[in-house]
């Protein structure tokens, strides 16, 4: 049996529904990440089992309990917010121990439990200082520290780090798994940073209007996405037309090639038409790995990243995008010139609506 | 680059000023002159040494307090319930705090007179205790639009959703987010509404006069009619109050929780190397 499980839960504002029969069950111990844009019901479903907002219909059950209508003060969470939020009249000791004075912990307790918890976000040297004198990471550990001082039972975490600089986001994320997989607690946590959730994440929720488009680990989720929208929102995808053969499951008309797909076609339309995905590191300049597969074409941009530097090819119709791995001795192609990108069949997927 | 020194500004702030200034100066000055031939403060004695000064500053001062406890009892949980709660109705909640500024203070006493005189349903004025409600009641609503603009300011201030929401999580009521994470967080903001409040109610003289109250406001009237030199060492008493208030006002709106009331150099000693 799961330990946090949401059924079929819905929420209206008004007359706009924000969250349609959502469905999830997270097991003890796992950390989900709810992974969407902006105004896709994440942060309301995170809400709803906090106890900030009610859900117009459906069930919460924590540990076996219900506590769809239960006060947020009587849910045994611990929620770490975006903007913080620590007590500006309280010093870090002051923070950590407020969820520990109100469970009635005596004050030796609660000093070995404030000591322990500052010991593990590594802030021990400035217990004494106010939340104006730290800076957003170290008030991003202490929100931390403070909301897993009272042992909650799950942990909560709307968009953390999305305050926080890229370098101090990367390393705090990397703590924060750290601290969950040392504690073992049951973590949601909510974000539109799709490298973000694919890092640190047992499983993520891919949320679309209001729905779980796909649940599932960061592999499935990146390698096998079943919606267009999945496909789309994580990663970078290059989505061409083909048309299935007459007479064939497998074999499909892509880019003027035909292509055997490694799985028969199952979304094709009345007149036969399909979308094909490939991912950007599916595609090579080189024919090796078993690249059975080449489109030609004219180079329309170079764009160089850093690691990477990343070709748009016009090829027919399509535009093609894929990554090259940059190294000193590497002469990328030039803008206009043709070039030949290669693929695997076997990395062409389908795409669903 | 070389800045040009602003003489015209500078000119401009001192005209202005001085429309300010040079009245205060002379009454300043006028207030010393009380024994003839020479500068003293012979008029400050005189008014300290006055039992009506004393009786009617002690009247004022503590209906001033009470006045200002139940406008924060009122207000604070108001404005924090209007930004929590409803914040879509927190443009009405504001015009009616700002009635007070519109409504003059004869036509809410002649109010309260009618409403509550010894003919109504509720006597008030029937009674010295009453008829002192009626002057407190009075001075929280003369003192709302003060008070609920430096609370509801201080609320602006600090995310008070967020910090609402962060106390519940962690297992407070809704009492215990009150008193243990909002109030002392605006405590600065409750406590410039409070010196404004003071500053209103303690010179106050319309309330007072009609509902007939031994308070300063109408001493000080009085004063002015029967004496020379102590009504102006008077004003320029309650002119340096006032700036007192401000002075506190300031030291509390801008201080830092956890920091020192005074500099460390008078706090302790400095230590040598």
């Amino acid at each position: 049996m799961s330990f946090l499980s949401i059924t079929n839960a819905v929420k209206t504002f008004g007359t706009n529904t924000v969250v349609k029969g959502f469905d999830l069950a997270v097991q003890k111990g796992e950390f989900v990440s709810f992974l969407g844009p902006s105004g896709c019901g994440k942060t309301t479903v995170l809400r709803m089992i906090a106890g900030f907002e009610r859900p117009t219909s459906g069930m919460i059950t924590i540990d076996g309990r219900d506590v769809t209508d239960a006060a947020p003060n009587k849910r045994r969470i611990g929620m770490v917010f975006q903007a913080y939020a620590l007590f500006p009249n309280m010093n870090v000791f002051g923070n950590i121990a407020f969820g520990l004075k109100i469970a009635g912990l005596g004050k030796a307790e609660t000093e070995a439990r404030v000591k322990e918890m500052l010991g593990l976000i590594g802030l021990s040297h400035l217990a004494e200082r106010f939340p104006y004198e730290l800076s957003g990471g170290q008030q991003q550990r202490v929100a931390l520290a403070r909301a897993l001082a009272p042992k909650p039972q799950v942990l909560l975490l709307d968009e953390p780090l999305s305050a926080l600089d890229a370098k101090i986001r990367v390393s705090l994320r990397e703590e924060i798994r750290e601290i969950q997989r040392q504690l073992g607690i049951t973590t949601v946590f909510v974000t539109h940073d799709q490298e973000e959730a694919m890092s640190i994440s047992d499983r993520i929720v891919v949320m679309n209007g209001g729905r779980a488009d796909q649940i599932g680990t960061p592999s499935d989720i990146y390698n096998r996405p079943r919606t267009r929208f999945v496909a789309g929102f994580v990663g970078t995808l290059n989505v061409l037309k083909a048309r299935v053969l007459p007479q064939t499951a497998r074999s499909v008309a892509v880019g003027g090639k035909t292509v055997e797909l490694a799985q028969p076609v199952t979304t094709a339309d009345a007149s036969g038409l399909l979308s094909l995905a490939l991912r950007p590191e599916s595609l090579s300049l080189t024919a090796s790995d078993g690249r059975d597969v080449a489109f030609e074409g004219k180079v329309k941009s170079v764009n160089f990243m850093g690691s990477v530097i990343r070709i748009r090819m016009d090829v027919g119709d399509e535009t093609l995008s894929f990554d090259m791995f940059n190294s000193p001795d590497l002469v990328p192609p030039s803008v206009g010139d043709l070039a030949t990108a290669h693929v695997a069949s076997r990395d062409m997927f389908e795409l669903s609506a | 680059m070389k800045t040009r020194f602003p003489l015209a500004a500078v000119l401009t702030a001192l005209f202005a000023a001085s429309f300010f200034i040079v009245p205060l100066i002379a009454t300043f000055y006028f207030s010393l002159k009380m024994t003839r031939g020479e500068l003293g403060f012979a008029a400050y004695a005189s008014v300290f040494n006055s039992a009506a000064f004393l009786n009617t500053i002690l009247y004022s001062t503590v209906a001033s307090l009470i006045a200002i406890l139940i406008g924060a009892i009122i207000i604070v949980p108001t404005a924090y319930w209007v930004r929590l709660k409803v914040p879509k109705l927190r443009p009405v909640v504001e015009f009616v705090s700002l009635l007070p500024l519109i409504v003059p203070p004869v036509v809410l006493v002649f109010g309260y007179i009618r409403l509550f005189g010894s003919n109504s349903w509720l006597p008030l004025t029937a009674s010295t205790f009453g008829t002192d409600i009626l002057l407190v009641v009075g001075y929280v609503v003369l003192s709302m639009p003060y008070m609920f603009r430096a609370v509801d300011n201080g609320m602006a201030a600090i995310d008070i959703t967020t910090l609402t929401e962060a106390a519940e999580s962690l297992g407070a009521s809704r009492l215990r987010t009150i008193t243990a994470v909002i109030f002392p967080n605006v405590r600065a903001a409750i406590i410039s509404g409070a010196f404004l409040t003071f500053s209103i109610s303690l010179g106050e003289f319309v309330l007072a006069s009609l509902l007939n109250r031994p308070a300063f406001g109408p001493y000080l009237v009085q004063l002015g009619q029967d004496r020379a030199y102590e009504p102006a060492a008077l004003a320029i008493m309650s002119f340096g109050f006032t700036w007192g208030c401000m002075v506190l006002m300031q030291l509390f709106a801008t201080r830092k929780p956890g920091q020192r009331w005074l500099p460390r150099l008078f706090t302790r000693p400095a230590q040598r190397s």
